[in-house]
C-alpha cells in the first residue's frame, strides 16, 4: 500500500463502513499522484461473492456531498455474503487497491442519542454522589426487530483532564456512575458497537454532569455518633473477650504464687505427718522424682522431733508401721531399701524377729527414705539385697549455717545391721558438749579419713562388682580399717559418751567449723562384697560431700584411734536412751580397735539420758 | 464449638430451602408423547427467549474462539481476509437470504428451518474442529474450553429449536439430528490446504453462521411481539 517513498503515496481505500448493516460506504484517497486527482480518474469497483458473473461492477453512488466516498444502499447490501471492492483506474487498467469483507463485519453503528444524567444519590458527608446515565439507541439501527444488538460503552472524565475513564460494556441503555465528587465538572459520553464485533461506532455528544457542593452543617453529628458507637463497640468485644478468656487471663495477669514444695510430693503430705505415704513416695514410687532436697526441710519436719524421746512404747518385735517414732527411725520396721549413695543409713529390721532394739538386720526403709529424703539427698538405688543400706548422696546441701546448738538438728543415726552396720551416714553430729538442761551440743565432729581420690575409683567399681574387686576389696579393707579405728566411736569412758577430747584424741577435730559434721561410718567388716562396695562408695565420696553436715577440711591422713567426736545413736532402748555403742557380737570382729572400749551399759551413744549427765565429765 | 458450626448450618439449609428447591427443580418436563426432550410445558414466550439466548451466547464465544485463534495462530497478513476473496463458507443446500428486506419477508416456518438446518450442519464440523485443536501444540485451554463448550450448547439449542418448531408450527414430522449434508469431514476449498487457515477458516464460517442463526430468531421474536413494526421496515 505504501512505497517506498514516503512522500509518495500511492491511491488506495481507506475504508468501508458501515452505520447500520442494511447500507454502507467506501473512501478512497488518490494519493499523490498528480495525475489521478481529476474525478473520474479513479472507480471503485465492487463485486459480490454470490454475483453470477465475476465482473466488476461500477460503484453504484458516487456520494455528491463527500469526496472519494462510495454509497451503496440497501438495495445492493447483503449481509453474510462476501464483497470485495477495488480501487481501479480505467485509464491505467491498473488495480491500485482491493478490499474484501462482509457486511456484518464492517458495521459502525450511529452514536446513541439523548444521551441524559440523573441524581441517585449523595453521600452523608456531602462529598461524593452517584448518577444515573441514559440514553437511546442511534434511530437508524434497527434494534427493535432484532437486526442489530447493540452494546453500549460509557466513559467519563473530569472537565480538565485528559484521561478517560471507561466503564464496562453495557447491553441496556442506561449506567450507573458512582464516585463522582461535589463541586466537580465531569464529562460524559457514550458509544455503541454491534455485540461481538467490537468495532465502536462515534461518540455521542459530551454532558456535562456538576453538583454543587452542600455545606453540611451536621456533619460532625454522624462523625461523633460514629466515633461513639466504635467505642461501644470496642468496649463490647473486650468484655467479651474478657469473659470468655477469664482463666487464662487471669492466669496471665495474676500468675499463681508457686507453693513450696518437693517435686513428687505433695506439701500436705508433710504438713499432716502422714509418713507412711511419704516414705513410700520417697521409697519406691516417687523415687526418681525426687532429686535435691533442701536441707532446709529438714528444719521444720515434725519428724525430727522424734529425736526427742516421745512416750511411744517401743515395741522391737512390733511389725505394725506405726511404731514410736524412734523406732522407726532406727529402723525396727521391715522397710529396707538399698541406695547407691553414700550415705549409708541402714536401720535394723524388725521382722528378723530380735526383740532388741538394736537389730543388725534390715533397716527401716522407710526411716531410711525419710531422713535421706530430707537430707537432701539422692538416693542411688544399690541393688544388693542383703544390704540395707540407705546410702543417700547430698552434693547439693548448702554451706553450713546451723547453729552449733542446734541439739535437736542432729540426726538420729541408726544402727546398721550385721555387716552392714556401719554405713556412712551423714547426719551424725559430734556432741561436743552437754548442756546443763540436758541437751547435747554438737560440734563439727572428725571427717572419715576417707582419701578424696579412691572415692571415685571406688564409686565408679561399685555398679561393677568385679573385675579387681579383690584389690579393691584390699583397698577397702585398708580403709576401712583405718576407719573403722576412726569409728569406734564412742568408747566413752562414761557410759558411752565420748568427750571431746577423747574424740580429738582420735581424730583431728575441727571445732572451730561452724557447720555441724557428720561423720560416715565406713564399713566395719570387709566381710561381704556388697556391704563394701555399698559402704565404701558412701565413705569415698564423703570426701566430695559438699553438705553442710560435713566438712572435709581435715582430710586425716593418719591411723586414728576410734572417733569419739562424733556419736552414733545405734539404737533406742525400751527407756528411750539412746545407744550408741551397743555390744554387738557380730561386729565385733570388724570393730577390732576396741581398746578403749569398756563394757558399756546399753546407753546410747552420744546421746545422754538424763540420767547420765550427771556422770559427764567435760 | 462443632454442635454450633452444625446447627448454623442446619439453620441455614432451613432458610435457603426454598431457594434450593427452586434452583434446582427444572422446569415441568412433561411431553404429551413422553418422549424426553426439552420440557416441552414451558411456554412458546420463554421456550423463544431461551432459545434466544441460546444462539447470542453461542454466537458471542464463537466470536471470542475467532478472535483468539486469528491472535495465536494465523499470520499478519492473513487476518481478516482483506484481500482474499478466496475462502468461503460450505454452502448450505438451500440460499439463505442476505438483504434484509428479503430475511424480513422469510415466513417463520422457514426462518425455523433455517436456524434448524444451520445448527445441525455445524454439530460435527465443531467435534471435528475439537480434534484438530487438541493436535496443536499451544492451543490455549481457553480456546479448547469454549469450542467445546459451543459443541455442547449447540446440541441444547437444537434440541430447543425442534421443540420450538414443533410448538409453533405445529410440526411434529421433525426428528433431532438429521444431517442433511455429509459434512463429516468439512468440506474444504482446494486452495486451503493449511491445518491453521483451514480451521481459521472454519471458525469465521461458524462465527456467521451464528450469527446468522441469531437474527433469524431475534426476527422471529421480532414478529412474535409486534408483527407490523416488524415487516415493515
Amino acid at each position: 500500500m505504501t512505497s517506498s517513498d514516503p512522500s509518495v503515496q500511492a491511491p488506495h481505500l481507506t475504508g468501508c463502513k458501515s452505520r447500520e448493516q442494511e447500507t454502507f460506504r467506501c473512501w478512497w484517497s488518490p494519493g499523490s499522484f498528480q495525475n489521478l486527482t481529476e474525478p473520474g480518474a479513479l472507480q471503485i469497483q465492487y463485486w459480490k461473492k454470490n454475483d453470477l458473473t465475476k465482473e466488476w461492477k461500477e460503484c453504484p453512488d458516487y456520494s455528491s456531498s463527500v469526496k472519494n466516498e462510495c454509497f451503496f444502499n440497501k438495495n445492493n447490501t447483503v449481509i453474510w455474503i462476501k464483497y470485495c471492492v477495488r480501487l481501479h483506474s480505467e485509464s491505467q487498467n491498473k488495480t491500485y487497491d482491493t478490499l474484501c469483507f462482509e457486511l456484518q463485519d464492517i458495521v459502525h453503528p450511529d452514536p446513541p442519542v439523548a444521551l441524559n444524567w440523573t441524581l441517585l444519590n449523595i453521600s452523608r458527608s456531602g462529598l461524593n454522589y452517584d448518577i444515573m446515565a441514559s440514553w437511546e439507541p442511534p434511530p437508524s439501527a434497527d434494534v427493535s426487530v432484532g437486526w442489530l444488538t447493540l452494546v453500549y460503552e460509557v466513559q467519563y472524565r473530569r472537565r480538565n483532564s485528559s484521561h478517560w475513564k471507561v466503564l464496562e460494556h453495557e447491553f441496556g441503555t442506561q449506567q450507573s456512575i458512582y464516585g463522582l465528587q461535589t463541586g466537580e465538572a465531569y464529562e460524559v459520553r457514550v458509544h455503541c458497537a454491534m455485540r461481538a464485533f467490537n468495532h465502536f461506532g462515534e461518540f455521542s455528544d459530551v454532558i456535562f454532569v456538576h453538583v454543587p457542593e452542600i455545606p453540611n452543617k451536621e456533619s460532625t453529628f454522624p462523625v461523633t455518633l460514629v466515633l461513639i458507637f466504635g467505642a461501644v463497640g470496642v468496649a463490647i468485644l473486650l468484655m467479651l473477650i474478657i469473659f470468655s478468656q477469664q482463666q487464662r487471663l487471669m492466669v496471665i495477669l495474676l500468675p499463681p504464687v508457686p507453693a513450696p514444695k518437693i517435686k513428687g510430693i505433695d506439701p500436705a503430705l508433710l504438713k499432716n505427718g502422714k509418713l507412711d505415704e511419704l516414705n513410700f513416695i520417697l521409697s519406691g514410687a516417687g523415687m526418681g522424682a525426687l532429686h535435691s532436697y533442701p536441707p532446709d526441710l529438714y528444719q521444720d519436719v515434725p519428724w525430727v522431733e522424734f529425736i526427742e524421746l516421745d512416750a511411744d512404747e517401743p515395741e522391737p518385735g512390733e511389725k505394725d508401721n506405726q511404731s514410736s517414732d524412734s523406732q522407726r527411725l532406727l529402723g525396727h520396721n521391715n522397710h529396707h531399701t538399698n541406695h547407691g549413695c553414700f550415705h549409708g543409713l541402714s536401720i535394723p529390721d524388725d521382722d528378723s524377729g530380735r526383740a532388741s532394739s538394736y537389730d543388725p538386720e534390715l533397716p527401716d526403709q522407710e526411716t531410711l527414705m525419710l531422713m535421706a529424703a530430707l537430707l537432701s539427698c539422692q538416693p542411688n538405688k544399690v541393688d544388693t539385697p542383703s544390704l540395707d543400706v540407705l546410702e543417700v548422696p547430698c552434693p547439693g546441701l548448702q554451706a553450713p549455717d546451723l547453729p552449733p546448738e542446734g541439739g535437736e538438728r542432729h540426726l538420729v543415726q541408726t544402727q546398721l545391721g550385721g555387716p552392714q552396720s556401719w554405713v556412712n551416714m551423714d547426719f551424725y553430729a559430734q556432741v561436743s558438749d552437754v548442756t546443763p538442761t540436758g541437751g547435747v551440743v554438737l560440734s563439727p565432729g572428725q571427717q572419715v579419713g576417707a582419701p578424696e581420690n579412691t572415692p571415685t575409683t571406688k564409686k565408679d567399681k561399685k555398679g561393677k562388682m568385679e573385675g579387681g574387686e579383690e584389690e579393691s576389696e584390699e583397698e577397702e579393707e585398708r580403709r576401712t580399717n583405718k576407719l573403722k579405728f576412726q569409728l569406734l566411736v564412742v568408747a566413752p569412758e562414761a557410759g558411752g559418751y565420748t568427750t571431746e577430747s577423747s574424740g580429738r584424741q582420735m581424730s583431728t577435730p575441727d571445732p572451730s567449723s561452724p557447720g555441724e559434721v557428720y561423720h560416715t561410718f565406713p564399713p566395719p567388716s570387709a566381710e561381704s562384697k556388697p556391704h563394701q562396695e555399698a559402704y565404701l562408695p558412701a565413705t569415698t565420696l564423703l570426701g566430695d560431700y559438699q553438705s553442710p553436715y560435713i566438712l572435709p577440711d581435715s582430710p586425716p591422713a593418719q591411723f586414728l584411734p576410734p572417733v569419739s567426736d562424733y556419736t552414733v545413736v545405734q539404737d533406742v532402748d525400751f527407756q528411750h536412751s539412746l545407744l550408741l555403742n551397743p555390744p554387738s557380737p557380730q561386729r565385733s570382729p570388724t570393730c577390732s580397735p576396741q581398746p578403749p572400749s569398756k563394757p558399756l551399759p546399753v546407753m546410747p551413744i552420744g546421746y545422754l539420758t538424763p540420767d547420765l549427765l550427771g556422770n559427764l565429765s567435760p | 464449638m462443632n454442635m454450633m458450626q452444625v446447627m448454623q448450618s442446619v439453620v441455614w439449609a432451613v432458610l435457603l430451602w426454598p431457594c434450593l428447591v427452586s434452583l434446582g427443580v427444572p422446569l415441568e418436563c412433561k411431553d404429551e408423547q413422553g418422549s424426553i426432550i426439552l420440557c416441552a410445558s414451558i411456554s412458546k414466550e420463554k421456550l423463544l427467549d431461551r432459545v434466544i439466548q441460546h444462539a447470542e451466547l453461542i454466537y458471542r464465544v464463537s466470536e471470542e474462539s475467532c478472535t483468539l485463534f486469528e491472535e495465536m495462530f494465523v499470520p499478519f497478513p492473513m487476518r481478516s481476509q482483506r484481500n482474499q476473496a478466496g475462502y468461503t463458507c460450505a454452502t448450505k443446500a438451500f440460499p439463505i437470504p442476505g438483504s434484509k428486506s428479503e430475511i424480513q419477508q422469510i415466513s417463520d416456518k422457514w426462518l425455523l428451518h433455517s436456524v434448524l438446518i444451520l445448527v445441525q450442519s455445524w454439530i460435527e464440523p465443531l467435534v471435528y474442529l475439537q480434534t484438530t485443536l487438541d493436535r496443536y501444540d499451544d492451543a490455549p485451554d481457553t480456546l479448547l474450553k469454549k469450542t467445546k463448550w459451543v459443541s455442547e450448547k449447540l446440541l441444547s439449542l437444537e434440541q430447543g429449536v425442534v421443540v420450538l418448531i414443533r410448538k409453533m408450527l405445529d410440526d411434529d414430522m421433525l426428528t433431532t439430528s438429521y444431517y442433511e449434508q455429509g459434512v463429516a469431514p468439512y468440506a474444504l476449498q482446494p486452495e486451503v490446504l493449511e491445518s491453521v487457515l483451514r480451521d481459521y477458516t472454519l471458525l469465521s464460517c461458524f462465527k456467521k453462521d451464528a450469527h446468522k442463526m441469531e437474527t433469524f430468531l431475534k426476527l422471529l421474536k421480532c414478529r412474535q411481539t409486534d408483527k407490523y413494526s416488524c415487516f415493515l421496515h
